[in-house]
């Protein structure tokens, strides 16, 4: 199967998934016990009155089934409706989704820039003392919780008075110049960056590893180093080849979080991405934001699968697209 | 996902499932799943285990941070807390109480037709210039269009951007005029006559008048644009006041009988009538989207000391100066000192202190300085270059209720409440022997770490109308065992029984999520447990425990908050007429055509309707004293609310702000929170 061909099927492929994806996250949305009105109720100063009118403008009082027609029929037309909070979806999602998307792909370079290289170096220097420094490190970042991550960062900023706590951009943002804008936005992304960088550098950093030391150990190494090609030659050209595809795998994966987001640590350093965002209307049951923002996160996940698909079948030849 | 994974410690998911997503891909040669995992297994697992009980000491001490402080911030007891308390007691005992600045003076300028108005300001004379920096904890505003905000930052904003008619007095809570240049009230209590000062302006040069009044209240209020809620409280016996034009600067209203809440009903902020008029012409439903957080914030015009001139979603609000305020500080020049107000949007707690520590921002609110944290922000007063106010008890308050409906729900035909339980709950002696088999004090201390306060009155300790006279009571068990024995109920061995011989036992909710109430909870059923009741105690979601209280009606008892006021008395009217929405110990759910029909009332509920229905209507302050007076004795006599503690407010402010001059009375919606007098807050020297 030539390739348009496969990405053609593998398209339409997706639209009944995202449409059970959909059905179900409306399902469990519209049973999970979260009165959207709860804060209101629970309010002395607001009256019944406002209360009602706030249920029809939701359309709360309209049974699940009837909400959920609503929403397809407004999402076939381009529309992802409005939020409890009355803006628009798409522009909630548009201010947001550039930062989330910056840090993401900041994230994601950094990590596999460290990644990639720390994995290679530890295969090839297995069990010496920088493998199992490696080792320690990317356990620390995997079982450290990121929330706890964030928080000391933002200590040690406040210790070293180095670096901004929280937030993206500096209240005299507007004010300043385009290069001290881009420093200002820099440093702040600093401490996200880190503290993601630090947490998902285990995953890649193992995986390339675990992958090199299995090729490594294959009959062409030997043979290859038996004719005998330099070290460098075999390792970078010949094992290294082979040994890099789960990780274009991973990278699928990586692809479909970049907009998604990471809720807590947004949430600590109060950067304003996708995550935080859909961690507060998920509270408040705000049902077209979450619908949006989880379809958002379907369609990112599903976009990356196939282009880590395609990307392998490039890079190897030998991977039949079916 | 990415985050999920490592939070929950399963790191391996990542790799898991890369392996079998690559099978699905019919890879040409085979990888070998076991040796993959053996091999990680074999040198990841004890590294992993190593690293998580050593990661933490060792980046703390590479960071050169006191743990410590991390820790206590939040809920766990340090031995040296006893230590930290006796810092608070201090504070408690100090609170803000800045010596009283005389009256507003009115200054008038120029001639003829452009005769000014202005108030002239009352604190010291500052200096011009400068950004002021704070953090509101939450998620960012809901709207601009304050007329439509449900939440306190959104109707916080409305207070810097708009001025209202009249305002109360921070410090003597009297009304006093703010738009308006004056307000006379005559022909018994039942006309409001206000006149506005000359040369009032908008912020983009429009005139203040009298219709933009009109146009408010007749308009937007009584045509219930917006929180219809505005136009509810403006109601006397179901109708809304007569509202007129006098000339171009005056406004009557009027009222059938005399209403003593609609003179503070007169602080709602007054719209601009050239800017809002159009939109009122459309449907109610477009009023939602106008000047929403979508809408450009520069287009709104006000009337406040500031307006809007950026919104960064989800990071921050900034505001300038508005040049048309009217008002001039002692030296005659036009008010506010400040150039910007802005302030951050911080979803978390911890990192608005940190800001503050950072020098980031200049000042952390009442809301942002929680209970646990006071003691080690003392702490660092005297390094960090700030200052703590203590600005006395919240206005809000928790309580336990025990559901004492007696009614069957119509759909089921069962009770909500079956027997024995409403027999307890609507047994006087019971409720009052759990009123006083609660410690709360050992709550205060312990809980609060005596950020707090204990609560016996249904108006908070920080209310105006509070009864002073009835009198708070400690723990004493054998009093409530004796209660109990006069409600005819039994201890045998370490249980209670009723009459009946039933073992007394129910079930107690609060919200999940909250530790301090968390912690309330356990004390109570430990308290309760001496007197032989069995409590148990279950923490369900918020949202879950306002569907019990406001719909099914299923549940016994409930730990709960909610906020008051502390000047108007007749703002908990919903919760304590009998026909109330949060009515909650003994809640009457509307009917198909949303009325709520009272046919159970007791006697003591019928009084309390009485006293709001008296209060409401007399304007004569001694007088309404005493009808919130007997309604508190009557709540106080009864326990159907059992009141548990208030919190203390407090907020902290870096040295070089001037003329902040904070109240217990003069605490508005977050951001404008305790800056009452926002305008003539300044900046003494450039920070830092």
């Amino acid at each position: 199967m030539s390739i348009p061909v496969y990405i053609l099927k593998r398209i339409l492929q997706a639209i009944p998934l995202l449409f059970i994806i959909s059905v179900m996250s409306f399902v469990m949305l519209a049973f999970s016990p979260i009165d959207p009105l709860a804060s209101l109720k629970a309010n002395p100063s607001i009256s019944q009155t406002t209360i009602d009118a706030e249920k029809r403008r939701l359309g709360l009082d309209k049974p699940p089934v009837v909400q959920y027609f609503y929403w397809v029929t407004s999402v076939m037309r381009g529309e992802l409706g409005v939020s409890t909070t009355g803006g628009s979806v798409t522009a909630l999602l548009f201010q947001r989704a550039g930062n989330t998307a910056l840090l993401g792909i900041f994230t994601l370079i950094f990590t596999w820039l460290i990644a990639i290289p720390a994995g290679i170096y530890a295969a090839i220097n297995r069990n010496t003392w920088v493998d199992k420094t490696f080792g320690i490190l990317t356990a620390i970042g995997m079982s450290m919780p990121t929330f706890l991550m964030a928080l000391l960062m933002l200590m040690f900023a406040l210790q070293t008075k180095s670096l901004p706590i929280g937030g993206i951009t500096s209240p005299d943002f507007f004010a300043m110049g385009l290069l001290d804008q881009i420093k200002d936005v820099t440093m702040h992304l600093v401490i996200p960056t880190a503290v993601l960088t630090f947490v998902g550098l285990a995953a890649i950093q193992r995986q390339m590893r675990g992958n090199l030391l299995e090729v490594l150990r294959d009959e062409y190494v030997r043979t290859a180093r038996a004719k005998g090609l330099p070290e460098q030659r075999v390792i970078y050209v010949h094992a290294l080849r082979n040994a890099i595809n789960p990780l274009i795998t991973l990278l699928g994966f990586e692809f479909a979080t970049l907009l998604s987001g990471a809720a807590l640590t947004e949430t600590v350093v109060a950067y304003p991405g996708l995550g935080r965002l859909t961690l507060e209307a998920v509270l408040t049951k705000d049902m077209n934001l979450v619908m949006a923002s989880l379809m958002l996160g379907a369609v990112m996940l599903i976009l990356g699968n196939l282009f880590a698909d395609v990307l392998l079948k490039l890079v190897d030849p030998r991977i039949v697209l079916e | 996902m990415r985050e999920l994974a490592k939070n929950s410690g399963l790191g391996l998911v990542y790799a898991v499932c890369s392996d079998k997503h690559l099978v699905q891909c019919k890879l040409a040669f085979p990888i070998d799943d076991k040796d993959h995992s053996h091999h990680r297994a074999g040198n990841c697992l004890p590294v992993k285990l190593f690293a998580f009980l050593f990661c933490i000491p060792i980046i703390l001490t590479s960071c050169g941070i006191q743990f410590a402080e991390l820790l206590s911030s939040g809920n766990c007891r340090k031995p040296s807390s006893v230590m930290q308390r006796e810092s608070i007691k201090s504070v408690e005992d100090t609170i803000s109480k800045p010596p009283y600045p005389g009256d507003f003076k009115l200054v008038t300028r120029g001639s003829g037709n452009n005769i000014e108005e202005l108030w002239q300001s009352r604190g010291e004379v500052g200096r011009f210039g400068g950004t002021f920096h704070t953090a509101v904890f939450g998620a960012g505003p809901k709207t601009f269009n304050c007329w439509d905000s449900r939440d306190v930052e959104s109707a916080g904003i409305g207070q810097l951007i708009y001025e209202p008619l009249v305002d109360i007095d921070p410090w003597t809570a009297k009304v006093y005029p703010r738009l308006a240049r004056s307000i006379k009230i005559g022909s018994n209590g039942k006309e409001y006559t206000v006149v506005l000062r000359r040369g009032l302006k908008w912020s983009d040069g429009k005139p203040i008048t009298a219709d933009d009044v009109i146009f408010t209240y007749n308009t937007i209020i009584k045509k219930g644009f917006g929180n219809t809620s505005s136009r509810d409280v403006m109601l006397v016996k179901g109708e809304f006041p007569e509202i007129t034009k006098l000339d171009d600067l005056t406004v009557r209203f009027k009222t059938k009988v005399p209403f003593a809440p609609l003179l503070t009903r007169l602080g709602f902020a007054i719209a601009p009538k050239h800017a809002m008029e159009k939109v009122t012409q459309e449907p109610v439903d477009r009023f939602h989207a106008f000047w929403d957080v979508n809408s450009d914030p520069r287009q709104i015009v006000a009337s406040g000391p500031f307006k809007i001139d950026r919104y960064v979603p989800g990071q921050r609000v900034e505001f300038v100066r508005n040049p048309n305020y009217a008002m001039v500080d002692k030296k005659g020049r036009r008010l506010p000192y400040l150039d910007k107000f802005v302030y951050s949007i911080v979803p978390d707690q911890n990192t608005i202190l940190l800001k503050f520590y950072a020098n980031e921002i200049d000042f952390l609110d009442v809301r942002s300085i929680r209970g646990s944290d006071a003691s080690l922000i003392k702490q660092r007063e005297r390094t960090g270059n700030f200052k703590l106010y203590n600005l006395g008890p919240d206005d809000g308050c928790v309580f336990l209720i025990l559901n004492m409906a007696r009614r069957t729900d119509p759909k089921t035909g069962k009770f909500y409440v079956p027997h024995p339980y409403q027999d307890w709950f609507n047994n006087k002696y019971f409720r009052l022997a759990i009123s006083h088999a609660v410690d709360r004090k050992r709550i205060v201390d312990n809980i609060l770490r005596g950020v707090g306060f204990q609560l016996f009155t249904a108006e908070s300790l920080a209310a105006v109308y509070l009864n002073k006279s009835l009198k708070p009571y400690p723990q004493d068990l054998q009093l409530a065992a004796q209660l109990l024995e006069e409600g005819r109920f039994k201890k045998k061995g370490e249980r209670l029984y009723d009459a009946q011989g039933n073992p007394v036992e129910f079930t107690l909710n609060t919200n999940a999520g909250n530790t301090a109430r968390d912690g309330v909870c356990v004390m109570v059923q430990n308290d309760l447990k001496k007197l032989g009741i069995k409590v148990n105690y279950q923490a369900v979601d918020f949202n879950i425990l306002i569907d019990k209280t406001n719909n099914s009606l299923d549940w016994q008892s409930i730990v709960m908050g909610l906020s008051g006021d502390r000047l108007e008395p007749n703002d908990g009217a919903n919760v304590w007429k009998s026909d109330g929405r949060l009515h909650m110990f003994d809640q009457r759910l509307p009917n198909a055509k949303g009325e709520t029909i009272v046919t159970d009332a007791r006697d003591w509920e019928k009084e309390i309707d009485r006293c709001f229905d008296d209060g409401a209507t007399t304007l004569d302050v001694t007088k309404r004293h005493k009808f919130y007076d007997r309604f508190q004795q009557i709540v106080y006599d009864e326990q159907s609310y059992i009141y548990l503690y208030t919190m203390l407010l407090l907020t902290a402010m870096k040295d070089w702000v001037g003329n902040y001059l904070p109240t217990p009375l003069g605490i508005g919606s977050t951001p404008r929170g305790s800056l009452h007098n926002l305008e003539e807050i300044y900046l003494k020297s450039d920070r830092h």
